[in-house]
C-alpha cells in the first residue's frame, strides 16, 4: 500500500486538507459567534438561521453548486473576477491540479462553519456576562475580550469541535472530491476515502480497498480517543 | 477621557462595521444557493449568455424537464420511502435504549454509553466495503428496506447520546408516581416518558431525518438499481450525464426540487434543530 504513488498522493492529499480545513472553520466559527452573541445587533437571530443554512444542505447539492461556483466559463467566481478586472486570475480552478484540491477545501469550510458555529454560541451563551462588564469597566475592547475572556473559557468546547471538524473533513472530503472533481486532473484532489472507493467498487480491489480503509480507521479512532480524553477531562 | 459622546459615537461606529462584515459573510453564505434558485429560471440560452441576470422570465418548463428526464419523482418517493422507516426504527430502538441506559443502572451500563459516545466518530464511509460486503452476503443489496434499517443503525450512537441528555433531565417522581399506581415498566416508558422527551425525540426525529435524506455514500454503494436510488444519489448522476449535455436549467430544477423539503424542515424546526444539538452536544 505505501508504494503505491497514487495512495501516497491521497493521503497527502487528506492531510493537507485536515491540516488547513478544520483550523479555518473553527476560526471562522469562533469569530462569527463571538459576534452573535457578544455583540448588540438587532438581527442577531436573523444570521444565525442564515449561516447554519449551508450545512443542512445535501452535500452532493453542494458539491454541484460549487463545482458551478469554480466553473471556468460560467462560474460565479471567474465571471467576478473577470467583472472586477482582475482577469488574468481567472482560471479552470477545477481542472488546474493546483487549485482543485482548495477548491475543495473552500467548499467544505463553506458548508460547516455554521454547524460549529452555532456550538460555538451555544457555549458562548453561558459565559456569565459580569465578567465581560468587568472587563469593560477595566478597558478590554472587544478584540482584547475575545482572546482574553472567551477563548480560554471555552478552550474544552474548542478542543471537542476541533476534533469533529477533523473527523468531519475525513467524512465529508469523499463526497466532495467524487462529486466535484471525481479525484481532480490526474489524481490531484483525490482523498483517502475516495480513492479506496475507486479502488473497491470500480476496480474491484477489495482487499486493497479494505486495507486503505482499516489505515483511516486507525487515523480516526487516534482522533476519538484524544476527543474522549477532552471529554473526560471537561466531567 | 474619552467623552460620553466620543465612546458612545466609537461604539456606533464598530457596530456597522461588524455589520458590514456580517452581511459580507451573508453574502458568501446564501449566494451560491440564490444563484441556483434563480438560473433554474432561467431557459438555457439565457443562461450561457449571462449567468447572472436575473430571469427574464420564470421557466417552468425547466422543472418539467427535470422531473421527466431524470427519475427524480421515483427517487424522491424513495427517499421519503427510507426516511419514514429509518425514523420508525430510530423511535422504537433508540428511545428505550436510551431510557434503560440513563434508569437501569445495570452492570455495563456505563461502558456502553460510552461506547456510544465513541461510536458517534465512526462513520459510514469508513466501513463501507465490510457493510457492503456483508449486505451481500445477507442478499440484503439494492434493497431499500434493509437501507433504511441500516440508516437508523447509523444514527444511533447519536440519537442514544441525545436522547440521553434529554431523559436524565425528567424527574424521577413521574416515574414513581407512576409505578406506585401500578404501571408496569412498558406502560411507564409509553405513557409518561414518551410525551416528557417529545422536545428531545423531535430532535433527534428531525436530526437523523435529515441525515437520512441528505446521505450519499452509503446509498450510492447499496443501490444499484437506478429505479430505487435515493435523491442525492440521483442528483449525482444527474450531474454527470449533464456535465456532457447542456441542459443546466433542468440540473438547477433538480438541485432546487431536492432543497425544498430540507428547507421546509429547517425552517420549521430549525429551534430545536439548534437547541436539541446544544443539549446533546455540550452538556453531559
Amino acid at each position: 500500500m505505501f508504494r503505491d504513488e497514487y495512495f501516497i498522493l491521497a493521503l497527502k492529499n487528506t492531510l493537507k486538507l485536515m491540516a488547513v480545513v478544520p483550523i479555518i472553520t473553527i476560526a471562522i466559527a469562533l469569530v462569527l459567534a463571538f459576534i452573535i452573541s457578544q455583540s448588540d445587533l438587532k438581527e442577531r437571530g436573523l444570521y444565525r438561521t442564515v449561516f447554519y443554512f449551508p450545512n443542512i444542505i445535501s452535500l452532493t447539492v453542494v458539491g454541484i453548486i460549487w463545482s458551478f461556483v469554480f466553473h471556468p466559463t460560467m462560474g460565479i467566481l471567474n465571471s467576478f473576477l473577470n467583472g472586477v478586472g482582475l482577469s488574468a486570475w481567472a482560471k479552470s480552478w477545477l481542472g488546474d491540479g493546483s487549485t482543485a484540491l482548495w477548491c475543495i477545501a473552500v467548499t467544505l469550510i463553506w458548508q460547516a462553519t455554521g454547524y460549529y458555529m452555532v456550538m460555538h454560541i451555544a457555549a458562548m451563551d453561558g459565559i456569565s456576562s459580569e465578567i465581560y462588564e468587568a472587563a469593560t469597566i477595566d478597558g478590554a475592547g472587544p478584540v482584547r475580550k475575545m482572546f482574553s475572556i472567551t477563548l480560554p473559557l471555552i478552550k474544552d468546547i474548542i478542543g471537542i469541535t476541533f476534533v469533529l471538524a477533523l473527523s468531519g473533513t475525513i467524512n465529508l472530503s469523499f463526497t466532495l472530491s467524487k462529486v466535484m472533481t471525481g479525484g481532480g486532473p490526474n489524481g490531484a484532489s483525490s482523498v483517502l476515502l475516495q480513492y479506496m472507493y475507486t479502488q473497491g467498487f470500480i476496480n474491484g480491489n477489495f482487499g486493497y480497498a479494505m486495507a486503505i480503509t482499516v489505515f483511516t480507521l486507525i487515523i480516526s479512532i487516534a482522533l476519538s480517543m484524544v476527543s474522549r480524553k477532552l471529554t473526560n477531562s471537561e466531567s | 477621557m474619552k467623552t460620553n459622546e466620543q465612546s458612545r459615537r466609537q461604539a456606533a461606529a464598530l457596530r456597522w462595521v461588524v455589520r458590514i462584515f456580517m452581511i459580507l459573510v451573508t453574502v458568501i453564505m446564501i449566494y451560491p444557493l440564490l444563484w441556483n434558485v434563480y438560473s433554474s429560471f432561467k431557459t438555457n440560452n439565457e443562461f450561457l449568455t449571462n449567468a447572472f441576470s436575473l430571469p427574464k422570465s420564470l421557466a417552468w418548463d425547466n422543472y418539467a424537464r427535470a422531473i421527466e428526464k431524470s427519475n427524480l419523482l421515483s427517487n424522491v418517493g424513495n427517499s421519503v420511502l427510507i426516511v419514514l422507516i429509518t425514523l420508525c426504527v430510530i423511535m422504537v430502538c433508540a428511545v428505550p435504549c436510551a431510557y434503560c441506559l440513563v434508569r437501569y443502572k445495570f452492570f455495563g451500563s456505563r461502558l456502553m454509553l460510552n461506547i456510544y459516545m465513541a461510536a458517534i466518530f465512526i462513520q459510514a464511509t469508513f466501513i463501507m466495503i465490510p457493510l457492503f460486503l456483508q449486505m451481500n452476503a445477507l442478499h440484503l443489496l439494492n434493497n431499500r428496506v434493509a437501507l433504511a434499517v441500516l440508516y437508523a443503525t447509523m444514527q444511533f450512537p447519536f440519537a442514544i447520546f441525545v436522547l440521553s441528555g434529554f431523559l436524565r433531565s425528567i424527574p424521577r417522581d413521574y416515574e414513581e408516581a407512576a409505578m406506585i399506581d401500578g404501571c408496569g415498566p412498558f406502560r411507564i416508558l409509553i405513557k409518561v416518558i414518551m410525551p416528557m422527551a417529545k422536545p428531545g425525540i423531535v430532535t433527534v426525529c428531525m436530526i437523523s431525518a435529515m441525515a437520512a435524506w441528505n446521505e450519499y455514500p452509503v446509498a450510492l454503494v447499496m443501490l444499484t438499481d437506478p429505479e430505487k436510488q435515493t435523491l442525492p444519489v440521483g442528483l449525482a448522476n444527474l450531474y454527470e450525464v449533464q456535465r456532457y449535455a447542456t441542459d443546466w436549467g433542468a440540473l438547477f430544477a433538480a438541485l432546487i426540487l431536492a432543497l425544498i423539503p430540507t428547507i421546509i424542515i429547517f425552517l420549521i424546526g430549525q429551534k430545536q434543530l439548534i437547541q436539541g444539538m446544544n443539549v446533546g452536544g455540550l452538556k453531559g
